[in-house]
Protein backbone atom coordinates (compact mmCIF):
# COMPACT_ATOMS: atom_id res chain seq x y z
CA UNK A 1 0.00 0.00 0.00
CA UNK A 2 2.61 2.67 0.74
CA UNK A 3 4.36 1.91 -2.68
CA UNK A 4 0.84 3.53 -4.10
CA UNK A 5 2.82 6.86 -4.72
CA UNK A 6 -0.19 8.83 -6.72
CA UNK A 7 0.45 7.24 -10.02
CA UNK A 8 -1.33 8.40 -12.60
CA UNK A 9 -4.60 6.43 -12.80
CA UNK A 10 -5.00 6.45 -16.51
CA UNK A 11 -1.42 5.56 -17.50
CA UNK A 12 -2.26 2.20 -15.94
CA UNK A 13 -4.07 -0.41 -17.85
CA UNK A 14 -7.15 -2.26 -17.04
CA UNK A 15 -5.03 -5.59 -16.13
CA UNK A 16 -2.34 -3.68 -14.39
CA UNK A 17 -4.57 -2.64 -11.53
CA UNK A 18 -6.77 -6.01 -11.34
CA UNK A 19 -3.08 -7.74 -10.99
CA UNK A 20 -2.59 -4.70 -7.97
CA UNK A 21 -5.91 -6.09 -6.63
CA UNK A 22 -4.78 -9.92 -6.92
CA UNK A 23 -1.53 -9.16 -5.14
CA UNK A 24 -2.76 -7.06 -2.50
CA UNK A 25 -5.83 -9.65 -1.53
CA UNK A 26 -3.42 -12.47 -1.49
CA UNK A 27 -2.36 -12.94 2.11
CA UNK A 28 -6.22 -13.33 2.82
CA UNK A 29 -6.88 -15.19 0.14
CA UNK A 30 -4.11 -17.78 1.50
CA UNK A 31 -5.40 -17.20 4.95
CA UNK A 32 -8.92 -18.07 3.76
CA UNK A 33 -7.84 -21.01 2.28
CA UNK A 34 -8.40 -23.66 5.61
CA UNK A 35 -11.55 -21.53 6.95
CA UNK A 36 -12.97 -22.51 2.64
CA UNK A 37 -11.76 -25.95 3.90
CA UNK A 38 -14.19 -26.07 6.72
CA UNK A 39 -17.01 -24.95 4.83
CA UNK A 40 -16.41 -27.89 2.35
CA UNK A 41 -15.82 -30.36 4.86
CA UNK A 42 -19.69 -29.25 7.09
CA UNK A 43 -21.39 -28.75 3.45
CA UNK A 44 -20.81 -32.45 3.49
CA UNK A 45 -21.11 -33.19 6.81
CA UNK A 46 -24.26 -31.67 6.89
CA UNK A 47 -25.16 -33.93 4.51
CA UNK A 48 -25.56 -31.83 1.24
CA UNK A 49 -24.34 -33.62 -2.18
CA UNK A 50 -21.15 -32.16 -3.56
CA UNK A 51 -22.13 -30.72 -5.79
CA UNK A 52 -24.89 -28.40 -3.90
CA UNK A 53 -22.13 -28.25 -1.36
CA UNK A 54 -19.71 -26.22 -3.72
CA UNK A 55 -22.91 -24.47 -5.10
CA UNK A 56 -23.68 -23.03 -1.37
CA UNK A 57 -20.00 -21.37 -1.66
CA UNK A 58 -20.44 -19.91 -5.23
CA UNK A 59 -23.84 -18.87 -4.59
CA UNK A 60 -23.65 -17.57 -1.22
CA UNK A 61 -20.36 -16.76 -1.11
CA UNK A 62 -19.99 -15.61 3.12
CA UNK A 63 -18.03 -17.73 5.16
CA UNK A 64 -19.81 -17.30 8.69
CA UNK A 65 -23.37 -17.62 6.99
CA UNK A 66 -22.23 -20.98 5.40
CA UNK A 67 -20.46 -22.47 8.75
CA UNK A 68 -23.30 -21.22 11.16
CA UNK A 69 -26.19 -22.06 8.05
CA UNK A 70 -24.45 -25.75 7.83
CA UNK A 71 -24.74 -26.31 11.33
CA UNK A 72 -28.50 -25.03 11.80
CA UNK A 73 -29.43 -27.81 8.84
CA UNK A 74 -27.43 -30.62 10.27
CA UNK A 75 -29.51 -30.17 13.32
CA UNK A 76 -32.44 -29.53 11.38
CA UNK A 77 -33.96 -26.03 11.89
CA UNK A 78 -36.38 -24.88 10.38
CA UNK A 79 -36.34 -22.13 7.05
CA UNK A 80 -37.45 -18.95 9.34
CA UNK A 81 -34.56 -19.60 11.68
CA UNK A 82 -32.26 -20.39 9.24
CA UNK A 83 -33.53 -16.97 7.30
CA UNK A 84 -32.87 -14.77 10.12
CA UNK A 85 -29.79 -16.34 11.15
CA UNK A 86 -28.95 -15.36 7.88
CA UNK A 87 -29.94 -11.51 8.18
CA UNK A 88 -28.24 -11.58 11.58
CA UNK A 89 -24.64 -12.83 10.30
CA UNK A 90 -24.86 -11.12 7.23
CA UNK A 91 -26.15 -7.34 8.63
CA UNK A 92 -22.61 -6.28 8.99
CA UNK A 93 -22.53 -5.96 4.99
CA UNK A 94 -25.77 -3.34 5.20
CA UNK A 95 -22.57 -0.79 6.99
CA UNK A 96 -20.21 -2.00 4.41
CA UNK A 97 -22.17 -1.73 1.27
CA UNK A 98 -23.38 2.12 3.51
CA UNK A 99 -19.66 2.83 3.30
CA UNK A 100 -18.80 1.97 -0.06
CA UNK A 101 -21.99 4.07 -1.39
CA UNK A 102 -19.80 7.04 -2.29
CA UNK A 103 -16.77 4.68 -3.90
CA UNK A 104 -19.41 2.88 -5.78
CA UNK A 105 -22.89 4.00 -6.36
CA UNK A 106 -21.69 5.96 -9.34
CA UNK A 107 -20.75 2.82 -11.77
CA UNK A 108 -22.64 1.22 -14.42
CA UNK A 109 -24.98 -1.64 -12.93
CA UNK A 110 -23.20 -4.57 -13.93
CA UNK A 111 -20.00 -3.65 -12.06
CA UNK A 112 -22.13 -2.64 -9.12
CA UNK A 113 -23.96 -5.92 -9.15
CA UNK A 114 -20.49 -7.61 -9.24
CA UNK A 115 -18.94 -5.38 -6.40
CA UNK A 116 -22.03 -6.09 -4.12
CA UNK A 117 -22.08 -9.93 -5.06
CA UNK A 118 -18.05 -9.88 -3.94
CA UNK A 119 -18.09 -7.74 -0.87
CA UNK A 120 -16.86 -9.69 1.47
CA UNK A 121 -15.45 -8.82 5.32
CA UNK A 122 -11.96 -9.39 2.91
CA UNK A 123 -12.86 -7.08 0.26
CA UNK A 124 -13.92 -4.69 2.11
CA UNK A 125 -10.89 -5.00 4.44
CA UNK A 126 -8.76 -4.18 1.73
CA UNK A 127 -10.40 -1.26 0.13
CA UNK A 128 -12.05 0.22 3.35
CA UNK A 129 -8.65 2.33 3.75
CA UNK A 130 -8.68 4.13 -0.29
CA UNK A 131 -9.91 7.23 -0.43
CA UNK A 132 -12.56 7.84 -3.24
CA UNK A 133 -9.65 8.75 -5.74
CA UNK A 134 -7.91 5.63 -4.86
CA UNK A 135 -10.72 3.35 -5.31
CA UNK A 136 -11.08 1.46 -8.82
CA UNK A 137 -13.05 -0.76 -10.21
CA UNK A 138 -10.54 -3.44 -11.99
CA UNK A 139 -8.63 -2.94 -8.47
CA UNK A 140 -11.89 -4.22 -6.42
CA UNK A 141 -12.23 -6.54 -9.05
CA UNK A 142 -8.97 -8.45 -9.10
CA UNK A 143 -9.14 -8.48 -4.90
CA UNK A 144 -12.49 -9.90 -4.90
CA UNK A 145 -13.10 -12.15 -7.85
CA UNK A 146 -9.28 -14.12 -7.09
CA UNK A 147 -10.72 -14.07 -3.48
CA UNK A 148 -13.68 -15.97 -4.78
CA UNK A 149 -11.72 -18.03 -7.11
CA UNK A 150 -9.77 -19.30 -4.22
CA UNK A 151 -12.67 -19.96 -1.64
CA UNK A 152 -14.23 -21.61 -4.67
CA UNK A 153 -11.38 -23.98 -4.74
CA UNK A 154 -10.51 -24.13 -1.11
CA UNK A 155 -14.56 -25.23 -0.73
CA UNK A 156 -13.74 -28.44 -3.20
CA UNK A 157 -10.82 -29.04 -1.31
CA UNK A 158 -12.60 -29.18 1.87
CA UNK A 159 -16.04 -31.54 -0.31
CA UNK A 160 -12.70 -33.88 -0.91
CA UNK A 161 -10.86 -34.14 2.30
CA UNK A 162 -14.31 -33.90 4.53
CA UNK A 163 -15.11 -37.57 3.66
CA UNK A 164 -11.73 -38.82 5.12
CA UNK A 165 -10.88 -36.26 7.75
CA UNK A 166 -13.76 -35.81 9.75
CA UNK A 167 -13.76 -33.06 12.42
CA UNK A 168 -11.71 -30.86 10.70
CA UNK A 169 -13.19 -28.10 12.66
CA UNK A 170 -11.11 -29.35 15.78
CA UNK A 171 -8.04 -28.17 13.92
CA UNK A 172 -7.84 -24.56 15.05
CA UNK A 173 -7.98 -23.56 11.42
CA UNK A 174 -9.91 -20.46 12.60
CA UNK A 175 -7.17 -18.87 14.08
CA UNK A 176 -5.85 -17.72 10.26
CA UNK A 177 -8.91 -15.50 9.97
CA UNK A 178 -7.86 -14.14 13.55
CA UNK A 179 -4.53 -13.65 12.24
CA UNK A 180 -5.36 -11.82 9.57
CA UNK A 181 -7.85 -9.27 10.62
CA UNK A 182 -5.70 -8.38 13.47
CA UNK A 183 -3.07 -7.89 10.50
CA UNK A 184 -5.40 -5.35 8.99
CA UNK A 185 -7.02 -3.91 12.00
CA UNK A 186 -4.47 -2.91 14.40
CA UNK A 187 -1.78 -0.73 11.90
CA UNK A 188 -5.00 1.73 11.01
CA UNK A 189 -5.40 2.44 14.68
CA UNK A 190 -3.47 6.39 14.45
CA UNK A 191 -6.23 7.94 16.75
CA UNK A 192 -7.59 7.58 20.50
CA UNK A 193 -10.95 6.89 18.74
CA UNK A 194 -10.04 4.12 16.56
CA UNK A 195 -8.56 2.43 19.43
CA UNK A 196 -12.02 3.09 21.75
CA UNK A 197 -13.34 1.79 18.73
CA UNK A 198 -11.30 -1.67 18.71
CA UNK A 199 -11.55 -1.89 22.54
CA UNK A 200 -15.04 -1.70 22.75
CA UNK A 201 -15.56 -4.02 19.91
CA UNK A 202 -13.37 -6.43 21.33
CA UNK A 203 -14.93 -6.44 25.02
CA UNK A 204 -18.77 -6.32 23.44
CA UNK A 205 -17.94 -9.23 20.69
CA UNK A 206 -16.71 -11.50 22.66
CA UNK A 207 -19.18 -10.98 25.60
CA UNK A 208 -22.29 -11.32 23.50
CA UNK A 209 -20.26 -14.34 21.43
CA UNK A 210 -19.98 -16.05 25.14
CA UNK A 211 -23.71 -15.63 25.84
CA UNK A 212 -24.77 -16.69 22.55
CA UNK A 213 -26.36 -13.67 21.08
CA UNK A 214 -27.30 -13.96 17.15
CA UNK A 215 -25.96 -11.31 15.79
CA UNK A 216 -23.44 -10.22 17.86
CA UNK A 217 -21.12 -8.85 15.49
CA UNK A 218 -23.52 -6.50 14.22
CA UNK A 219 -24.26 -5.43 17.64
CA UNK A 220 -20.97 -4.68 19.00
CA UNK A 221 -19.45 -3.17 15.71
CA UNK A 222 -22.69 -0.49 16.21
CA UNK A 223 -21.81 -0.26 19.48
CA UNK A 224 -18.21 0.23 19.17
CA UNK A 225 -18.47 2.62 16.39
CA UNK A 226 -20.77 5.33 18.21
CA UNK A 227 -18.31 5.18 20.99
CA UNK A 228 -15.44 6.11 19.12
CA UNK A 229 -17.68 8.46 17.17
CA UNK A 230 -18.65 10.22 20.27
CA UNK A 231 -14.80 10.12 21.57
CA UNK A 232 -13.62 11.94 18.08
CA UNK A 233 -16.55 14.26 18.52
CA UNK A 234 -15.40 15.22 22.54
CA UNK A 235 -12.12 15.10 21.25
CA UNK A 236 -12.21 17.41 18.12
CA UNK A 237 -10.38 14.52 16.24
CA UNK A 238 -9.84 15.15 12.80
CA UNK A 239 -10.66 12.59 10.21
CA UNK B 1 -31.18 -28.46 1.63
CA UNK B 2 -33.31 -27.47 -0.99
CA UNK B 3 -32.46 -25.53 -3.92
CA UNK B 4 -34.90 -22.84 -2.80
CA UNK B 5 -33.37 -22.81 0.91
CA UNK B 6 -30.22 -22.13 -0.67
CA UNK B 7 -31.15 -19.15 -2.93
CA UNK B 8 -33.12 -17.40 -0.58
CA UNK B 9 -29.86 -17.37 1.88
CA UNK B 10 -28.34 -15.98 -0.82
CA UNK B 11 -30.68 -13.80 -1.63
CA UNK B 12 -30.45 -12.40 1.99
CA UNK B 13 -26.54 -12.31 1.79
CA UNK B 14 -26.65 -10.22 -1.71
CA UNK B 15 -29.45 -7.70 -0.45
CA UNK B 16 -27.37 -6.89 2.23
CA UNK B 17 -24.64 -6.49 0.27
CA UNK B 18 -25.93 -4.57 -2.28
CA UNK B 19 -28.78 -2.32 -1.17
CA UNK B 20 -26.47 1.18 -0.20
CA UNK B 21 -24.65 0.97 -3.51
CA UNK B 22 -27.72 1.17 -5.80
CA UNK B 23 -28.32 4.52 -6.58
CA UNK B 24 -31.86 4.80 -6.78
CA UNK B 25 -31.86 4.14 -3.07
CA UNK B 26 -33.26 7.86 -1.90
CA UNK B 27 -30.47 8.24 0.81
CA UNK B 28 -28.01 10.95 1.16
CA UNK B 29 -24.87 10.39 3.33
CA UNK B 30 -24.02 13.51 5.30
CA UNK B 31 -20.89 13.92 6.71
CA UNK B 32 -21.84 13.00 9.86
CA UNK B 33 -22.83 9.43 9.03
CA UNK B 34 -19.37 9.39 6.81
CA UNK B 35 -17.80 10.47 10.09
CA UNK B 36 -19.35 7.55 12.01
CA UNK B 37 -19.36 4.76 8.93
CA UNK B 38 -15.24 5.63 8.91
CA UNK B 39 -15.60 3.41 12.14
CA UNK B 40 -17.04 0.29 10.46
CA UNK B 41 -13.68 -1.41 9.49
CA UNK B 42 -11.68 -1.25 13.00
CA UNK B 43 -15.25 -2.38 14.72
CA UNK B 44 -16.50 -5.09 12.37
CA UNK B 45 -13.27 -6.69 11.65
CA UNK B 46 -12.67 -6.68 15.49
CA UNK B 47 -15.78 -8.02 16.43
CA UNK B 48 -15.39 -11.20 14.34
CA UNK B 49 -11.55 -11.45 15.18
CA UNK B 50 -12.06 -11.21 19.12
CA UNK B 51 -14.76 -14.06 19.68
CA UNK B 52 -12.35 -16.68 17.67
CA UNK B 53 -9.47 -16.18 20.21
CA UNK B 54 -11.50 -15.23 23.40
CA UNK B 55 -14.37 -17.64 23.57
CA UNK B 56 -13.12 -21.05 23.04
CA UNK B 57 -14.90 -23.98 23.19
CA UNK B 58 -18.20 -22.57 24.55
CA UNK B 59 -16.48 -20.65 27.92
CA UNK B 60 -14.40 -17.32 27.96
CA UNK B 61 -11.14 -18.13 27.75
CA UNK B 62 -8.37 -15.42 28.96
CA UNK B 63 -6.39 -17.91 30.20
CA UNK B 64 -2.62 -17.28 29.06
CA UNK B 65 -2.34 -21.45 28.45
CA UNK B 66 -4.79 -20.41 25.56
CA UNK B 67 -2.94 -20.81 22.31
CA UNK B 68 -4.98 -18.56 20.36
CA UNK B 69 -4.53 -15.87 22.84
CA UNK B 70 -0.87 -16.72 23.11
CA UNK B 71 -0.57 -16.57 18.96
CA UNK B 72 -3.06 -13.60 18.81
CA UNK B 73 -0.64 -11.38 21.52
CA UNK B 74 2.64 -12.27 18.89
CA UNK B 75 0.39 -11.54 15.73
CA UNK B 76 -0.93 -7.77 17.45
CA UNK B 77 3.02 -7.18 18.24
CA UNK B 78 3.78 -8.68 14.21
CA UNK B 79 1.26 -6.34 13.25
CA UNK B 80 2.40 -2.75 14.52
CA UNK B 81 5.74 -3.33 13.53
CA UNK B 82 6.04 -5.17 10.36
CA UNK B 83 2.41 -4.00 8.82
CA UNK B 84 2.71 -6.76 6.39
CA UNK B 85 -0.47 -9.05 6.40
CA UNK B 86 0.99 -12.13 5.20
CA UNK B 87 4.00 -12.71 6.77
CA UNK B 88 1.87 -11.91 10.45
CA UNK B 89 -0.15 -14.07 9.45
CA UNK B 90 1.88 -16.82 8.33
CA UNK B 91 4.64 -16.43 11.20
CA UNK B 92 1.69 -16.37 14.10
CA UNK B 93 -0.34 -19.21 11.80
CA UNK B 94 3.28 -21.26 12.64
CA UNK B 95 3.44 -20.10 16.24
CA UNK B 96 -0.20 -21.13 16.78
CA UNK B 97 0.23 -24.96 15.92
CA UNK B 98 3.02 -25.13 17.44
CA UNK B 99 1.94 -23.67 20.93
CA UNK B 100 -1.15 -26.22 20.60
CA UNK B 101 1.19 -28.85 20.11
CA UNK B 102 3.35 -28.18 22.58
CA UNK B 103 0.24 -27.83 24.64
CA UNK B 104 -1.42 -30.69 24.30
CA UNK B 105 2.19 -32.59 24.47
CA UNK B 106 2.93 -31.80 28.05
CA UNK B 107 -0.83 -32.15 28.76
Amino acid sequence: MSQNTEPDKASFSATRVFLRGVILTLPLSIAVIPWGILAGSLAVEAGLIDFQAQAVSAIIFAGSVQLVGMGLIKAGASLTTLLLTTLFLTSRHLLYSATMRSRISHMPIHRRLLLGFLLTDELFAVCSHQTRKEFNFWFAFGAGFSFYLIWQMATLGGILLGKSIPNLDQYGLDFAVAATFIAIVLPTIKKLSVLITVVIALVFSVIFSVLNIEGGIIYSSLIAMSCGYAVSIIRKEAL
Amino acid sequence: MSWSTLLLMAAVVFISRYLFLEPRLPLRLGPKILHFLHYTGPAALTAIWAPIVFHREGELNLAINNPYFIAAIIAAILAVTTRNVLLTTVLSMALFFMTRYLLTATG
